[in-house]
């Protein structure tokens, strides 16, 4: 066969192979999308009679939940990268011995299932009064954030070149200004990345929540599912998953906009000189 | 900065240990004030770790820095007013070229009017006039390279400390830069210790060169000085081509010569003082300095047979099996090669042979 038509072949393999990966990922989330303007929970293909009273009919409960997520889970976010950066500095630059030790001591939370760190803190919060609070749940969220948080900003540092700071103190510069005028600048894009991904799986954390939570501090998801669980799907749950899905393509887009795309493109692109 | 204001740069025998390997030992140097000091020596010979305890992005386990009177090694780097060049640079690349010039001067409240008029005379000394309002990732590598040199000159250190800052660039470049380098550093008068395992580009830029090996000194000097009389083989074999031939010292009357094995006798020139008669010394011979004689009834030196020949452009590389002095290379401009070939016989004479100690 000749080369030419060889290659031409392999195009359209690679083709194929990546379209039916994106139709993978994409296709529960477009049905769930269509289904959401069709104002029933029937699947089907039928577009002529989109509308939004599904959207309408959004009880207040699930607004306030939404709210609620939203407010714990930007709150948690920010914290989770405050509290890293200097900690990850710490761990990166100042060589600490027990580096090795706390990387991993991070990746702990994750090797436990979620609701079984959910039971153990609910039998905690009892004790101590934070069952069914907003701080209850926003330390608990923040715990997975700090996590994630901690992983971003070590993989930023280690990939940032220490020079850059030393260059900054021999030329007059003090840790702090180093850090203020060097550091946050050149981790700013990855820091902004970080906060995408930790806000994005925070908005959808179910499990670790599922037990702590009460009627007046009901995670989105958490709500979602209990009410589910009750009366079946509805129409207008559908509808409040979408907004979901909404939000996320906002904040996505915000970061991608600020950033220019290519830092996205990885996720934890650092900027090198 | 004036040299009039420079004040001289004192190490005191420093001390570095990594582990168990000793980095640096008892390292002790004067650098005058405004001159330019190579370090020069083969990898890991500690060039690195001096320049990073000088800057004091380390730390020494004994030893002391002066600027002066003053002590400087207790302070931190940010208060020791050292510039420093990073062999790659390390500019910010979020900042501007006149932003990164201008971040020590930042650093020490310059009010931004003298801050903008120090940018644009240090953007005048490196050539980069029109060229402040770039990026660094918008610059060649040279231009970097000089950015780099102006942002360390910046703020009137004591001392410049400059780490293989041409490694980074190609060959054509690194001698234009060099050269740059040397006339930034000749207009500045500022006191600066450049970094190299390049012997050229030691030989080329510097007033002195300290030549390091295995974290001591190994010979301080001027570049001819090195050239000429190396006082080591390490010298003698780092710091340019040479022949090095095993022999013994005879004085007779206060003229030197090597005597070898095979009982051959060359005048020597130059003798590494406190080399007795009798010692056993290396004799040194640049192959520019061993002369080849065609023709008959040519021989005062030994004589010796063409092995091969190497076409340089303007030199030829000749190495030849000596009769008494074993292989030797012979470096011969090309003009008087005609009559030279591969299997000749031809007599050789030295125009100039040094010894050093052979231990
Ligand atoms: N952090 C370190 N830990 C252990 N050994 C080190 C460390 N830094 C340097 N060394 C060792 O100290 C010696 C001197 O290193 P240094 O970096 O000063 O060499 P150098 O002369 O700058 O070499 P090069 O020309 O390759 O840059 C080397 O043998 C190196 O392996
Ligand atoms: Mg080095």
């Amino acid at each position: 066969m000749p080369r030419g038509l060889l290659r031409v072949f392999a195009n359209l393999g690679w083709t194929v192979y990546v379209v039916a990966i994106v139709t993978w990922l994409l296709f529960p989330l477009s049905l769930i999308l269509l289904s959401s303007f069709q104002g029933t929970i029937s699947i089907t293909t039928d577009v002529s009679n989109l509308n939004v009273s599904a959207y309408e009919a959004i009880p207040d409960r699930y607004w306030n939940s939404l709210w609620f997520t939203v407010q714990i889970s930007v709150v948690a976010t920010v914290t989770a990268l405050l509290v890293s950066v200097p900690a990850a500095w710490a761990m990166v630059r100042g060589k600490l011995a027990e580096r090795r030790f706390l990387s991993n001591v991070v990746l702990l939370p994750d090797v436990v299932p979620h609701i079984i760190l959910g039971i153990a803190l609910l039998t905690l919060y009892l004790q101590i009064g934070l069952a069914r609070t907003w701080l209850g749940m926003l330390l608990a969220m923040l715990s997975l954030s700090l996590a994630m948080g901690l992983r971003f900003t070590e993989a930023l540092l280690e990939g940032l070149p220490e020079e850059y700071e030393l260059a900054a103190e021999t030329m007059g510069a003090n840790k702090l200004q180093a850090l203020v005028l060097i550091l946050m600048p050149l981790m700013a894009p990855g820091l902004a990345t970080a906060a995408l991904f930790i806000f994005i799986s925070n908005m959808v954390t179910f499990e670790l929540l599922f037990f702590i939570s009460g009627p007046n501090a009901s995670p989105i998801a958490v709500r979602l599912f209990s009410d589910i669980i009750d009366r079946g799907i509805m129409p207008h749950s559908v509808a409040m998953a979408s907004i979901m899905i909404y939000i996320s393509i906002a904040f996505y887009v915000i970061v991608a906009l600020t950033l220019g795309p290519k830092y996205l493109a990885g996720s934890t692109v650092s900027r090198k000189g | 900065m004036s040299p009039e204001q420079a004040r001289p740069v004192r190490l005191a025998n420093l001390h570095k240990r990594f582990g168990g390997f000793v980095a640096l030992e008892n390292l002790s140097l004067d650098i005058e004030a405004g001159e330019f000091l190579t370090f020069l020596g083969p990898s890991g010979c500690g060039k690195t770790t001096t320049l990073k305890i000088v800057a004091g992005l380390l730390t020494q386990e004994s030893g002391e820095i002066y600027f002066g009177e003053r002590r400087i090694d207790t302070l931190p780097p940010s208060r020791r007013n050292i510039g420093l060049v990073f062999q790659n640079y390390a500019l910010f690349p979020h900042m501007t070229v006149r932003e990164n010039i201008a971040f020590g001067l930042r650093m020490r409240r310059w009010p931004a009017a003298r801050q903008a008029e120090r940018v644009e005379e240090m953007l005048a000394l490196v050539r980069l006039q029109g060229m402040g309002n770039r990026k660094p990732e918008q610059l060649s590598g040279g231009q970097q390279q000089r950015v780099a040199v102006a942002r360390a000159l910046a703020f009137s250190p004591d001392l410049v400390l400059l780490d293989e800052p041409l490694s980074n660039l190609d060959a054509k470049l690194r001698e234009e830069v060099r050269l740059d380098l040397r006339n930034i550093q000749r207009q500045s008068h500022q006191t600066t210790v450049f970094v190299t395992h390049d012997q050229i580009e030691a030989l080329v830029m510097s007033d002195r060169i300290v030549l390091m090996n295995s974290g001591r000194i190994e010979q301080i000097g001027s570049p001819q000085m090195l050239y000429d009389e190396p006082a080591t083989e390490f010298a003698a074999r780092f710091v340019g081509a040479n022949n090095l031939v095993p022999a013994r010292l005879e004085v007779v009357n206060g003229e030197a010569a090597a005597r070898t094995g095979s009982d051959v006798h060359v005048r020597l020139n130059t003798v590494v003082p406190g080399l007795a008669d009798g010692a056993d010394i290396w004799m040194c011979v640049r192959p520019e300095n061993i002369h080849i004689i065609t023709g008959e009834g040519s021989s005062d030196g030994s004589g010796a047979t063409v092995l091969d020949m190497i076409f340089q452009g303007t030199t030829v590389l000749v190495d030849l099996e000596s009769d008494g002095l074993g292989s030797l290379r012979a470096e011969v401009p090309a003009r008087h090669v005609a009559g030279i070939a591969a299997g000749q016989r031809v007599g050789l004479t030295f125009a100039a042979a040094h010894a050093v100690p052979r231990s």
